[in-house]
């Protein structure tokens, strides 16, 4: 019987020929992920068992980053316990600064084509972008994968997207991840692997598959995986990954069904307020004035977001009353923002610059508070009421370039009538 | 340890119940668990928890997706703190379906649409039925033996515990 992606990933990794939906696997595990926010629970988990028996921690990475820098003396002391246990337990470390999770992964050569990777976030579906299948997980499972190398699964139902045409200048990745998240609503793909084909996803760079899989997270998908080519194979071999195992899909492989997508007719996308699945094109928005412009996160701050955002404020100033804050997704992206001098050109706009990390993403760490009545346009994944510390905020979303189109102008945006000149007119 | 056969009375919510929102400290950050477990759900549903206390626990029996967006374990830490014995709803998040097994907390898909505050329910686990004290009886599709099992034995760790090799039919 034909198999999918996903499905042959499950497969290989349980030493098995097949595997059907539904069914209960028991895998190895290629690399495991822990952030921040979930160590103090994995180490507590973790403390059930014996130290000695955690045989598999080589394969596995702590990662500082939600609580980064650390805004308190108790986020303070879960990274001493972090680095503590890192040293005793030798697993790899990424401190604060190096960047988010998702992004210091795959750029520390940790995952490759085929592999099936774990990290305490739902965003772990990211590493879909290499062809491996990546999925979020909790404390106990990471305790279990460092004893004994192996976790279950569900095996999900797979579904596959074609994306056909070619997206026009100024709509990126997350404007299809926001269009799927009008079409099918927020958890409307809960438990599925989401398999995307077609030419619009060969015409993209690596950041943009990023983003692509890394937003599934918000359909609720268990994973989100992309087919290899020569462009993954490039970008791992130059990040010193392992040798990839590229997996392709059966063409008789059962998908519980299929769509197809043709980005060509997309414009660019936003949610509004509260609700990430309230998609709109930003055609259809007359005059919402924005106070806060943020672009970062794992799913929108990465170099291609950067730079788009540089084209649209090259020599310009964003708009008075606007606060702008860019957070680059790692130390890398940053290093390679300041090579092309992106930073200099946001910063002369009037955009500030902070250290990698999840920054502006969420409110966990009071890290930024909009104030009451004040609306936040932001490239991160999620929008509902206080998820920014205050309920009394509105959060909107939209691509990095959407973001730097409207901190320009002081209202939403679409990124293409900028360079047109006519935001001016606004 | 969990017996197959569950017994309880019913306390009802409803769908898309986040529980990062209501059942943890993800949004209430240096409050524990046992703090969050008098507190959980206050905003859906003003009293529940002390409800719930009052009777010593019970069957959530709720709407879709329960547990949605939701990945912190510490949210079926609060569950259990509160006595809830199993949940029972239509759907649930990815992430909660696979805390709540981890930590050994039964929970059932089906449909929840016969089932009231108030009643009494009866659920079997390894049969696959619900009925209830209003005479409603649902055959639902057991859940797979190997998640059976480590529910049985009170979650994952003490899974891999007994079964470093993960066998599933020791």
């Amino acid at each position: 019987m034909g198999q999918t992606i996903s499905e042959k990933i499950l497969a290989k990794h349980a030493q098995k020929s097949e595997v059907q939906a539904g069914e209960v696997v028991v895998c190895d595990v290629d690399f495991a992920m822990v952030t921040d926010t979930r160590a103090a629970n994995t180490i507590k988990m973790m403390s059930k068992l014996d130290r000695e028996s955690l045989k598999f921690t080589q394969n596995t990475a702590l990662v500082l980053d939600h609580y980064s820098p650390p805004p308190n003396l108790e986020a303070a002391e879960i990274h001493q316990k972090m680095r503590q246990f890192s040293g005793e337990a030798k697993t790899h470390l990424y401190d604060i600064g190096d960047g988010i999770c998702h992004q210091v992964l795959p750029e520390g050569g940790h995952l490759t084509s085929g592999d099936l990777v774990v990290g305490t976030d739902t965003h772990s579906v990211t590493y879909g972008a290499f062809n491996a299948f990546g999925t979020g997980i909790e404390g106990s499972d990471v305790a279990a994968v460092m004893a004994t190398g192996k976790l279950w699964f569900r095996v999900p139902e797979s579904i596959q997207v074609h994306l056909s045409g070619q997206l026009q200048p100024g709509v990126w990745a997350k404007d299809i991840t926001l269009h799927m998240l009008g079409k099918y609503k927020a958890e409307g793909l809960n438990y599925k692997a989401i398999e995307y084909v077609g030419s619009a996803v060969s015409k993209m760079d690596i950041d943009d598959r990023m983003t692509l899989c890394n937003h599934a997270a918000e359909l609720g998908a268990k994973a989100a995986l992309l087919e290899a080519d020569q462009k993954t194979f490039t970008w791992l071999a130059a990040h010193g990954a392992k040798p990839p195992n590229a997996v392709y899909a059966d063409h008789d492989a059962i998908y519980s069904f299929k769509d197809q997508i043709d980005v060509s007719l997309l414009v660019p996308q936003v949610a509004r307020k509260h609700e990430v699945d309230d998609v709109v094109g930003t055609d259809q928005i007359d005059r919402q004035s924005i106070q806060f412009a943020l672009i970062g996160t794992c799913t929108n701050g990465r170099l291609d977001d950067i730079r788009q955002a540089a084209h649209i404020l090259q020599g310009r100033k964003i708009a008075k009353g606007v606060r702008m804050i860019v957070t680059p997704a790692s130390r890398q992206i940053y290093l390679a923002a300041l090579r092309e001098g992106l930073i200099e050109i946001l910063t002369s706009a009037g955009a500030s610059f902070e250290a990698a990390g999840c920054g502006t993403c969420v409110g966990i760490t009071n890290h930024l508070v909009p104030g009451n009545r004040e609306t936040v346009i932001s490239s991160a994944n999620r929008n509902f009421k206080g998820r920014l510390s205050n309920d009394e905020a509105d959060i909107w979303l939209g691509s990095a370039a959407t973001v730097a189109a409207s901190a320009l102008t002081g209202f939403i945006t679409d990124p293409r009538t900028v360079d047109g000149g006519l935001w001016r007119n606004v | 340890m969990t017996t197959n056969v569950i017994t309880g009375k019913v306390f009802v919510l409803g769908d898309e119940v986040n529980t990062d929102l209501n059942c943890s400290s993800k949004y209430l950050p240096g409050k524990d668990s046992a703090y969050v477990s008098t507190v959980a759900f206050e905003k859906l549903q003003p009293g529940f928890a002390k409800n719930m206390s009052d009777h010593q626990g019970g069957i959530i029996v709720a709407g879709t997706n329960f547990g949605i967006n939701s990945s912190r374990e510490q949210a079926v830490h609060v569950l259990h703190l509160m006595k809830v014995k199993c949940i029972v709803a239509p759907s649930f998040g990815r992430q909660f379906f696979r805390n709540a097994i981890n930590n050994g907390l039964p929970i059932i898909e089906c449909d929840t649409s016969q089932i009231h505050a108030n009643d009494e329910l009866m659920i079997d686990l390894h049969h696959g039925t619900v009925s209830s004290s209003a005479g409603i009886k649902l055959a639902v599709k057991p859940l797979p033996q190997e998640i059976l099992k480590i529910i049985e034995v009170g979650g994952l760790l003490n899974f891999i515990t007994k079964h470093p090799d993960w066998n599933f039919a020791a």
